[in-house]
């Protein structure tokens, strides 16, 4: 193999890529993605805790309260500072909530707090209302406050006791496990598919347009050929992947160990990127060849997702500061995969050649 | 000959033609690839997602706490005395100590307690159900009765609040008829052992969905009977896991047919099939019957295989179609295979977002019909979907395919189909192709007129995607982002004219443009809203998008003077005026939506 050979095919697929600028697509859609996934986080967090936002605090939603009089599900509804409680027969109730005039009514039996049967709430609500599902939100915290005054009062039945836990604070939603449980490790492995499917389309149109025979018939070997595209490819996944953490602690998402996580996604990408190779050096047809490439990375990710200390669950790790203690190992073993599929890769592409060349 | 013969003709040859390509090999591989990934996904889907795993370090004094954490792969667990773990809390993300619950007050701290929290609930429910007495640790059950709202469609996307806080002390009065409502028994008419073994049940299943949120709970084994914990409203996960498992194999015929299009590109493969007096028409048709035909009978193995009914095919007809029509278009103008990737990756997860997303809230939100999915989905819980809505979920669609259909066949030559020209300038080309000579302005008319369904889809997947923010940004963003995108629309048929011939590049012309422009916008605007979605044009949202149908010359004169900053830009500096021209048509457009939807300057 030659260096410069290797060096000269990079740069010539490196000005295609850029010439041709739709590797911007390939960008905008990771940023798609991330503002997609973000929204629709920010997006259910805001419905679970409407009064977070200004001009939602202080709201008090309507409900409407039938049944017995002296429940204590009627003292906790009153003293929250959610809900507005109304004394209503059932009937005009129920028609004032399909008027949206009420969020919500409850209707409750005089089934004794202490008794043999349980006590059996109706709620109703409007359906398919996104402000139903907040008040539902809001009236399950009321309901499980009201389940467990129940339980308490029964508890001489209970014979099995869980054990006791004392939590600080409210319930809280908050981002962090989403963000580096799932967006980071999804957006650093993003270059590492996209560069695979580039390094088919990069072999297989040499082999459609005929300009493989071409560029095999120059002093260029067909392993410097390839090579220099596998290169190509790979070069991309570190920039991508390092402009995602720039962009992440510019938005004051801190990833720590920065180094380990890029080395971890290029040593991962590599090996997609060569299997890649291998698939289109096979087939040399871009379909097929993509076709059975993405089918297989979808099973492999699927597969390394379903043991734990897979690339990605450690990409999570690292993020969060915490890595475990097989981290480096795996990264070794990728790497040395990588090694082994780029010999493979190397002597296949040989024995192709040859195989070109005879025929 | 008759068409149709020969559009069978052209199939069978497309048919022999990609099997021969391909191999025979790869048919059998492609069954053994799909066996194995149901097997794997079987298996994950047993073993679970293991992404987060470790996650969080936990320091405990008691090995009993085992039980409660110990099944949660995300904790890290070490045991210590209480001491030792005081001393080293730093190193811990969270310490139980003699049954209480710390943890730094950092957004680590934070997730691990909340995910502790969920664990806890959960190793309660589990002991509380195997209780002697069920009703002694499960005293309260509610049933949930759904009431159907007369104002639903109108009333919830308003911007204000719906199920109005009111301000009054005194009950409210409702205004119509009441409906006499008989008090619910209060007896319980499960037995209680079925109870027992649905409690359980509803622990066993998958709870890595609800780690992120607690917004969308587990369904409830009881239907609308629930304990509180199941009283979030369900995700319809299991529906969309189906429905990916429709789309997926529909995604990659189509890819198949790109290709093929973008096969006869390569070495001008294709003028044999030109040569031919064949139309556009029939080699088009011909060549893409295959993959609708396959596509179609995937659908139907599909829907018998998961026993549903046949009408399930109704809502995805219109996504084979768009599908297609899209594989079409991209085949035609890539230049490279990287490009052809870029593109249809690009293309399929846009696509695939505004398929999916909607459905999430397919129990929750109306606005979840934007996508035709969501009436699969609708039709898997035994919902009957009704004509109207089929309507207004799939009309876009159907629209948008023909109009690319159109394009594509339009531009099926060997001038266009052999081209190098990049993405932007083919775009162009694209669309010169449906200017005529003799009637350049009917012409822009109908090319404007034609941009109305993207534009519409475009902003419904706006619409859908702000929708989430809270109220005020979500509107501006919304007012901003349509705007621009009905302005980016309206200067598509301007811009091809004035670079493709010198004749349009006076003054008069550019003003005739615009006038046509705004007229044809305005028209199909108004004959598309009419058909299908004056059902969300009166609330809030709906009135950003798609202003006032009652006066009309207001709106034409504000597309005509948007489209006339543009032109007037592309006039003073050529196409570096483009940007700009936008950029000022926005504005103006952004200001006249804030001045009537919100009479803010009145």
């Amino acid at each position: 193999m030659n260096a410069r050979f290797i060096g000269l095919i990079m740069k010539k697929d490196l000005s295609g890529l850029l010439n041709e600028k739709t590797i911007l697509l390939a960008i905008l859609l990771q940023v798609f993605i991330a503002m997609f996934s973000s929204f629709l986080m920010v997006g259910l967090t805001t419905m679970y805790d409407p009064s977070a936002l200004q001009g939602y605090s202080g709201v008090r939603y309507g409900i409407g309260y039938a049944g017995s009089e002296d429940s204590g599900l009627k003292t906790y509804l009153s003293e929250s500072s959610q809900f507005r409680v109304f004394d209503m027969e059932l009937s005009p109730a129920v028609a004032a909530l399909k008027e949206r005039k009420l969020s919500a009514v409850v209707y409750v039996p005089r089934t004794p707090p202490d008794g043999d049967e349980p006590v059996k709430i109706t709620l109703y609500l409007v359906q398919n209302d996104i402000q139903s599902a907040i008040v539902n939100v809001k009236l399950k915290e009321i309901f499980l406050e009201y389940e467990e005054e129940l339980r308490s009062l029964r508890s001489d039945r209970i014979e099995l006791v869980p054990v006791a836990l004392e939590f600080p604070g409210e319930r809280s939603e908050g981002f962090y496990e989403f963000i580096y449980g799932l967006l980071i490790p999804l957006l650093l492995f993003m270059p590492a598919i996209i560069s695979s499917a580039l390094i088919i389309d990069l072999i297989t149109e040499e082999y459609q347009r005929r300009t493989l025979e071409t560029l095999v018939s120059t002093p260029m070997a067909i392993t410097d050929i390839i090579w220099g595209k596998i290169l190509a490819c790979e070069v991309l996944v570190p920039i991508q992947a390092g402009a995602w953490l720039v962009l992440l602690g510019l938005n004051g998402i801190v990833v720590s160990h920065v180094l380990p996580v890029l080395l971890q996604v290029s040593a991962s990408s590599m090996v997609l990127i060569l299997v890649g190779a291998l698939t289109a050096l096979y087939y040399r047809e871009r379909s097929t060849a993509q076709f059975v490439f993405s089918t297989a990375v979808v099973i492999l990710i699927l597969l390394a997702l379903a043991f734990p200390n897979n690339p990605l669950n450690l990409v999570a790790l690292l993020a969060t500061g915490a890595p475990a203690a097989g981290s480096y190992a795996v990264l070794a073993g990728m790497i040395g995969l990588a090694v082994l599929l780029g010999i493979l890769v190397t002597s296949y592409a040989k024995r192709s050649a040859k195989k070109t060349l005879s025929s | 000959m008759n068409v149709f013969a020969s559009i069978l003709t052209i199939a069978s040859w497309e048919v022999r033609k990609t099997l021969g390509t391909m191999g025979r090999s790869v048919l059998p591989l492609a069954v053994v690839l799909f066996l194995i990934l149901i097997a794997v996904t079987g298996f994950t889907s047993q073993t679970g997602l293991h992404l987060q795993d470790g996650m969080y370090i936990a320091g405990v004094d008691d090995p009993d706490l085992a039980d409660v954490i110990g099944s949660d792969p995300r904790f890290r667990i070490y045991q210590a005395t209480p001491a030792a773990l005081y001393r080293d809390r730093e190193s811990y993300d969270v310490i139980i100590v003699g049954g209480d619950v710390y943890a730094p007050d950092t957004g680590k701290g934070r997730a691990a307690v909340k995910a502790l929290r969920t664990d806890y609930d959960r190793y309660k429910n589990i002991v509380y159900s195997q209780q002697q007495d069920l009703f002694a640790a499960y005293p309260l059950w509610i049933d949930v009765q759904d009431i159907k709202s007369e104002l639903d469609f109108v009333a919830t996307q308003s911007g204000t609040r719906v199920a109005a806080p009111s301000r009054s002390r005194s009950p409210p009065v409702p205004e119509g008829p009441v409906a006499e409502i008989e008090a619910p028994d209060s007896g319980v008419d499960i037995p209680v052992e079925d109870l027992r073994t649905g409690l359980l049940e509803s622990q066993d299943s998958d709870s890595e969905i609800y780690r992120y949120t607690d917004v969308f709970g587990q369904e409830s084994p009881f239907g609308t009977f629930k304990t509180p914990h199941q009283l979030s409203p369900p995700l319809p996960f299991d529906s969309i896991i189906l429905i990916f498992v429709f789309i997926f194999p529909l995604y990659f015929t189509s890819q198949f047919f790109m290709m093929s299009v973008m096969n006869e590109r390569l070495e001008r493969r294709g003028e044999i099939l030109l040569s031919t007096p064949l139309s556009p028409w029939t080699i088009i048709a011909g060549k893409a019957l295959p993959y609708f035909a396959g596509m179609i009978a995937i659908t139907l193995v599909l829907t018998l295989w998961v026993g549903q009914s046949l009408s399930l095919l109704l809502p995805i007809l219109p996504v084979i179609l768009f599908f297609l029509a899209s594989a079409l278009i991209i085949g035609m103008v890539s230049r490279s295979f990287k490009e052809l990737s870029f593109i249809s990756i690009f293309f399929s997860t846009v696509a695939t977002s505004y398929l999916f997303f909607p459905t999430i809230f397919a129990n929750v939100h109306v606005i979840s019909l934007v996508s035709p999915l969501t009436l699969v989905i609708l039709e898997i819980q035994g919902e009957a979907f009704t004509v109207s809505q089929y309507f207004y979920s799939t009309s876009l669609f159907f629209l948008t395919s023909a109009v690319l259909l159109y394009v594509g066949v339009k531009n099926f030559k060997e001038e266009r189909l052999f081209s190098h020209a990049g993405l932007l300038t083919r775009i162009r080309e694209f669309v010169s192709e449906g200017v005529s000579r003799s009637h350049p302005y009917i012409s822009v008319f109908a090319i404007t007129a034609l941009t109305v369904p993207f534009v519409f889809m475009v902003q419904m997947m706006l619409l859908v995607l702000f929708f989430n923010l809270p109220m005020p940004l979500s509107l501006v963003l919304l007012i901003v982002s349509a705007a621009f995108v009905e302005e980016v629309a309206k200067s598509i048929g301007l811009y091809t004219l004035l670079f493709n011939s010198e004749r349009f590049a006076s003054w008069k012309t550019v003003a005739i443009i615009s006038a046509v422009t705004a007229a044809g916008f305005l028209f199909a605007e108004k004959l598309l809203l009419f058909v299908t979605l004056s059902q969300i044009t009166e609330s809030v949202f709906g009135s950003v998008l798609f202003l006032s149908l009652g006066v009309i010359w207001i709106p034409f004169l504000l597309h005509f003077a948007t489209v006339a900053l543009v032109g007037i830009s592309l006039k003073l500096r050529g196409p570096q005026g483009y940007i700009p021209g936008l950029v000022a048509a926005s504005v103006v457009h952004c200001l006249y939506n804030l001045y009537f939807i919100r009479g803010w300057f009145a």
